[in-house]
Parts: C-alpha cells; structure tokens; sequence
C-alpha cells in the first residue's frame, strides 16, 4: 500500500495537475473570444434601439429626455473646466487639492445622476412604446370585429406572420442557455419591400443571450415576405410585435 | 457571430452518450498520463542504478564482498537481483561436490535469465496499457462524435429551413469527442514509443552484463580446478 502510494504519488499528482492546467488554459483561451464579441454587442444594440426610438416616439418621450439633459449639461460643463484653474496658481497647493476632489466628486454625483435620468427616460420611452404598441393591437382587433371584410385580410396577414415567424426561427442560431418556454417579445419595423429596418426588444425573456440570439435572427433574416397592398403592409407589417417562443428547442 | 460557446458549455450540452464517452477518454488520458510519468521516473532511476551499479562491479571490487553487501540489502534493483542470482547459484553448485564446471555454468545461466525475465517484465509493466490507450482511444473519440452528428442531423430533419447555424453546435460539441480522443492518444503512443525503445536498450545493457558475469565465473570455476 505504501509501496504503491510512494510509487504512483508524484506521477498520479503531476498527471491530474496537468490537466488542470491544460482545461484552465483552454478556458484562458476560449474565453476572451467570448466575452469580446459580447461587449462589442451590448453597445451597439443599445445605440440602434435609441436612434430608432427617437423619430417615433417623439410626441411623448421627448419632453422627459429633453428635460434631464438639458438640467445635467450645463452642471457638467462648469465641472469639467473648474478643476483645471485652481491648479495654476502654485501657492495654494493643498487648497487647490481639496477644492478639485470637490470638483471630482461633484462631476461624479453629476454623471451618476445624469446616467440615471437617461436611464429613467429609457425606460419611459421604452413603456410608452410598449403602450402604444398594446393599443396598436387592441385597436386592429376592434377594426377587425367591426368590419367583416376585414376577417379576411387578417387572416391573410395571419399566414404572413407565419411565414415571417418560420423565417425567423430559421435563422435563429441556438444559444446553448435556451430552455424551452423562454419567450422574448420584439418589435420590428419593415419598409414595404419587406426590409427589415429596426428590431427592438420589449419584453426580455429573462436570459440577455437569449434575446440577443431572437433579435440577431430577425436582423439576420433581413428581409420578410409581405402583402403587396400597401394598405394591409400599413396596418400590420410597419411595425409589429413579434413573439419569440421556440417550441421545438433541441432538448 | 454573437454567440461564441464555452468548450465546458458544450461539454455541459452534450447528449448522455458523447459525455459517456469523455468521461471514458478523460479516465483513459489520466490513468496514461499516470503511467508515463511513472514510467519515466521509475526507467530514469533504473538506468542511474545501472550505471552505479557496474562502476561498482568494474571497480574490482571481490565478488564474494559485493554478493554479501548486496544479500543484507531488502530492494534490490534489476541488474542487482541478476548479479545475487547468478552468483547464488555458483555458490550452490560449486560447493556440491562433484559438479563439473558445464553443469554449474548452465545452472548460473539459468537462474540468471530467470531473474532477466523478471526484469523485463517490470520494466515493460504499463506500457502495454499505453499501447492500447495509444491505438484506440481515437477510436472511441470517434465514436462519440458520429454519434453527436448522427442525433444533430436527425435533429435537422425537424427544421423546415436548414442553415449552418442549426447544425453546427452539435457538431462543433460532437468533435470535442475526437479532440479530446487524440489528445489522449498522442501522450500514449509517444510515451509507448519512447519507453518501450528505453526498456530494450535497458534490456540490452542487462544481457550485455549476464554475458559478462558468466564469462567472469566460467573463468573462476575453471581456475577452480
């Protein structure tokens, strides 16, 4: 027993160490191209659901985003050139000290609060979208009932939605986190040709991954089948909510 | 793509049978990797003993002083238990009287490739489990990556449009089987390579060695008389 242990010790000690260290060097490896691709989406999809939100949601959202900026820009600017004039005049060295960890302390209360204003008026422009979005449908359900003629056209804009959900589950790559029942809502909006020129998320399925991969397939899509009246495109495919809920997920 | 995946991520995903079988190449890259560090320090010592030992024996040093230092020893190494055997013998024989010197030499002969067999087998010990490792471990990586692509195809049949995006997890998850299949192969076949081509050149200086000592007691059992 001890024979065997002083026998196989050391190797079964340097054997196990090696490939500890081989496992944490593949991850070492694998992992910044991971998290790189990542970071340099998250900005990016945060900048076009802005500058998409701006045009259409300007009658109401407007006015809050104006507000916040318009109050923190100028406490910012004075901020930022202050502490450079009490370092010029060399005498009062340690006055010129405190007074600039004010100054930086003030600049950063101002950028928090700044980063916290817009991130209010995001998240209003994003309710009020979501809103508008809910009458849009609540309004289409009460033309259809009205109108019998308009039965028809649902259902013709019903097969369309199909073949646009089909075209999205096509092109959605499976993020390896997707359970079954995950659901992300997304807005998109289409130019008549069927073109896809926004996508944005309105409802989170919870796993960041997961609604990246939903909105990555509607941009990857790119461009949709849809009605040639420009009266039925109007009403249902220039901006629509699509529901992403992929029901035959691998396992 | 925005989605990179983890190798531990698709590890994690794989089907029951593909972790199976990396658990099964995991094991098998482990314990070979423990043979070859074991091995490599155990031929790395045997051939420093070598060399200390016949310094030793070639020092002129009497034969009859050397076997008695060797005898109080408990471990004795592989050229050593040769040199004890051999001579054990000799004295054996020589003593009864009698026995003409052809018969001794046979009989020191004998004893002496006895314990050379011996030796060989503990210097071979493991390394015909690297040869396996070596030869079939690819094999059975192998395995789980037909078996990963054969469910991500059928799994394909399900998908009315089929794009790279759809297939190429389960594929790039079922060759993780095969990498991980020669990873523990290559270590194996090199080791077995390395060792075995050790072990005859350890073999060959302890064959050497039996001639030697034999030619060595020929001449005393003939002076003897």
């Amino acid at each position: 027993m001890i024979w065997t242990v002083r026998q196989y010790g050391l190797p079964f000690l340097l054997a196990v160490s090696l490939h500890l260290a081989l496992a944490a060097w593949i991850r070492g490896v694998w992992q910044p191209d991971r998290a790189d691709p990542l970071d340099a989406f998250k900005p990016k999809m945060v900048h076009s659901t802005l500058l998409v939100l701006e045009p259409k949601a300007q009658p109401k959202p407007a006015p809050p985003k104006a507000q916040p900026q318009n109050q923190q820009k100028p406490q910012a600017a004075p901020a930022k050139t202050e502490p450079v004039k009490p370092a010029r005049p060399d005498p009062a060295v340690e006055a010129a000290r405190r007074k600039a960890e004010q100054e930086e302390a003030a600049r950063l209360n101002a950028a928090r609060d700044k980063a916290r204003a817009e991130e209010a008026a995001r998240q209003q422009r994003l309710q009020a979208l979501a809103e508008t979005a809910f009458l849009n449908s609540i309004e289409d359900e009460s033309q259809d009932l009205a109108q019998d003629a308009a039965d028809e056209a649902e259902t013709v804009a019903q097969s369309y939605r199909y073949g646009i959900y089909q075209r999205v589950v096509a092109n959605w790559s499976r993020p390896p986190s997707a359970r079954n029942g995950m659901q992300a809502r997304l807005q998109v909006e289409l130019v008549p040709t069927g073109d896809v020129v926004a996508v944005m998320l309105i409802e989170s399925s919870g796993s960041a991954v997961f609604d990246q991969s939903a909105e990555a397939a509607v941009k990857k899509a790119g461009r949709f089948e849809v009605p040639k009246e420009n009266a039925l495109f109007e009403r249902y495919f220039r901006r629509f909510t699509l529901l992403f809920k992929p029901e035959d997920l691998l396992r | 793509m925005p989605e990179q995946l983890s190798i531990f991520e698709l590890i994690a995903n794989a089907s029951a049978l593909v972790q199976m079988v990396m658990g099964v190449l995991l094991m098998a890259s482990l314990s070979s990797w423990v043979m070859i560090f074991q091995r490599w320090i155990f031929l790395r010592r045997v051939s420093v003993e070598v060399d200390t030992f016949e310094d030793h024996f070639w020092s002129g040093i009497d034969l009859r002083e050397l076997y008695r230092e060797l005898d109080a020893e408990d471990v004795l190494t592989g050229i050593e238990d040769m040199f004890v055997a051999g001579f054990k013998e000799y004295t054996r024989l020589s003593d009864q009287s009698g026995a003409d010197t052809e018969a001794i030499m046979q009989g020191v002969q004998r004893a002496m490739r006895v314990s050379l067999n011996r030796q060989e087998e503990k210097l071979e010990t493991h390394l015909a489990f690297l040869a396996t490792v070596g030869s079939t471990s690819p094999y059975i990586g192998l395995f789980g990556t037909v078996w990963g692509i054969m469910n991500s195809f059928r799994s394909l049949a399900n998908m009315s449009q089929a794009t790279l995006a759809t297939v190429a997890p389960g594929i790039s998850e079922a060759l993780v089987a095969t990498a991980m299949g020669l990873f523990a192969a290559i270590p194996a076949v090199i080791g077995y390579n390395r060792f075995s081509a050790r072990v005859e050149v350890l073999m060959k200086r302890y064959e050497t060695f039996s001639e030697e000592f034999t030619a060595i007691l020929y001449r005393a059992a003939h002076a003897k008389r």
